[in-house]
């Protein structure tokens, strides 16, 4: 057997399956728990459903996104690989880099040579050892960290929401500043999703039933645009 | 008041249960491929070839491993750190996720309904992305390679679209904070890209992210400060 043929065998694919399984059972058990909890905070039943949806037509851009990136990385490391590490905890940047790292260790290198069932093992530990930072510290500071948020804003619940409005216009800043200073499509297609959000924002005062489409329409338009010019 | 108690006694210790039984269990789970590669097909790695790769993997993305639950900890919250670690792709999808369904349902970061919504919009954004992985990878590159090379290439400019898209979004709601913080962000990438801080390891990745979003919460709590003494 060739390394592909290992990579994208039955074993692989089943307990690649696992991981995938699993995070759809956080998922699942996470939004179970929370329509639960929603009336006895005060949510309706509309407010969830209106949750559900706008969040299920923001998914479809970024999820063709890394559909996309998936291919590359389907190519060097298989099916069953690709598939799991884009579903469960990874990113394509992460998991391309770490994969190279890997197969580069042995002398291979990742979508030049052919690779080797070595350089693959070394590329499936390398991308495992390499991400597990990320879920260990995450998992055990997430209560700590309450804590820490709590003690801040001494319990006052309008400082809570100075944090997070805080918090959220900071990370958006940051991934639109980090885009915009490089002055090139990226920086256009920044600046136009922008423009053509204020837009529909704008239109959908008029005819609210576009509301929830507002960021699907801007995207899409603002990627074709920066496309064809 | 009970609804509080009923967040606060109930439902966040037995999310952390469960979060923190999920992690472990993602932890283990992400070792399988690998042990199946050595028990099935006798493919162990090159233990010292190994630990080379460690540490260089370390060395880019140690930071990272910190700093990325530190600094979206404000944005999503408990329940979200946990969904979204185990998750991945967290900047290009479950923040923007989260924040269109609290947009849409009309409540407010930072307050339980806030988090309970954020929490939906999370979950159904990790369906989605299964989904669209799992019909991906049976279609494979059939699907992908069928698509035109001006379709592959135009999709790079879907996720900065977003992030502009995003940011008028939140923008509206407090024109004059989003305003200073953007400027500043601009600044600080002008000096991270010009190699300012390039001292301090691995800033590349994880010092924007981080400095924007404190940054932001103290200009935030600052700004309203002065408005009460005023």
């Amino acid at each position: 057997m060739n390394a592909m043929q290992i990579a994208n065998s039955m074993p692989m694919w089943i307990t690649c399956g696992v991981a995938v399984v699993l995070v759809i059972a956080q998922a699942v058990i996470f939004v179970k728990k929370a329509f639960e909890a929603g009336p006895k905070v005060g949510l309706s039943k509309e407010q969830m459903k209106h949750a559900v949806k706008s969040s299920a037509l923001t998914s479809i851009g970024p999820s063709i996104v890394i559909l996309s990136g998936m291919l590359s990385l389907l190519i060097s490391v298989g099916g069953p690989m690709a598939w799991m590490r884009l579903s469960f905890i990874g990113s394509v940047m992460f998991e391309s880099i770490a994969a190279g790292i890997g197969t580069g260790s042995v002398g291979v290198a990742l979508g030049v040579d052919e690779l080797t069932p070595l350089a693959l093992t070394m590329a499936v530990w390398t991308m495992i050892l390499g991400s597990i930072g990320w879920i260990i510290f995450s998992t055990f500071a997430a209560d700590k960290m309450d804590k820490v948020q709590k003690k801040m804003s001494g319990g006052n619940s309008a400082v809570m929401g100075l944090i997070s409005t805080g918090a959220m216009i900071g990370v958006f800043s940051s991934m639109v500043a980090q885009r915009v200073v490089t002055l090139n499509k990226n920086a256009l297609a920044t600046v136009l999703g922008a423009i053509l959000m204020y837009v529909m924002m704008q239109l959908s005062k008029k005819v609210p039933a576009l509301k929830e489409w507002n960021l699907t329409i801007a995207i899409l338009v603002a990627m074709v645009i920066v496309a064809v010019i | 008041m009970s609804n509080s108690n009923f967040y606060e006694n109930e439902y966040l210790p037995q999310m952390h249960k469960i979060g923190k039984l999920i992690g472990v269990l993602a932890v283990c789970a992400s070792f399988f491929p690998a042990i199946v590669l050595g028990l099935v097909y006798g493919l162990w790695p090159n233990w010292s070839a190994l630990a080379t790769c460690f540490v260089s993997a370390a060395a880019s993305f140690a930071f990272l491993w910190f700093m990325e639950p530190i600094s979206y900890y404000p944005v999503v919250g408990p329940v979200g750190t946990y969904m979204a670690f185990v998750s991945g792709n967290i900047s290009n999808m479950r923040i923007p996720c989260a924040s269109m369904a609290q947009v849409s349902a009309a409540v407010e970061p930072g307050t339980n309904q806030g988090s309970i919504i954020a929490t939906i919009g999370m979950g159904v954004s990790i369906i989605i992305n299964v989904v669209i992985l799992s019909v991906g990878v049976i279609g494979g590159q059939a699907i992908l390679s069928a698509l035109p090379a001006e379709v592959t290439a135009a999709l790079n400019y879907l996720l900065p679209a977003l992030f502009g898209a995003l940011f008028v979004q939140f923008a509206m709601k407090s024109l004059k904070l989003s305003g200073i913080v953007l400027v500043l962000a601009c600044i600080l990438y002008v000096a991270i890209n010009s190699g300012v801080f390039n001292f301090i390891p691995g800033a590349s990745n994880w010092l924007g992210t981080l400095v924007c979003v404190f940054g932001a919460i103290a200009i935030n709590i600052l700004m309203n400060k002065g408005k009460k003494e005023a």
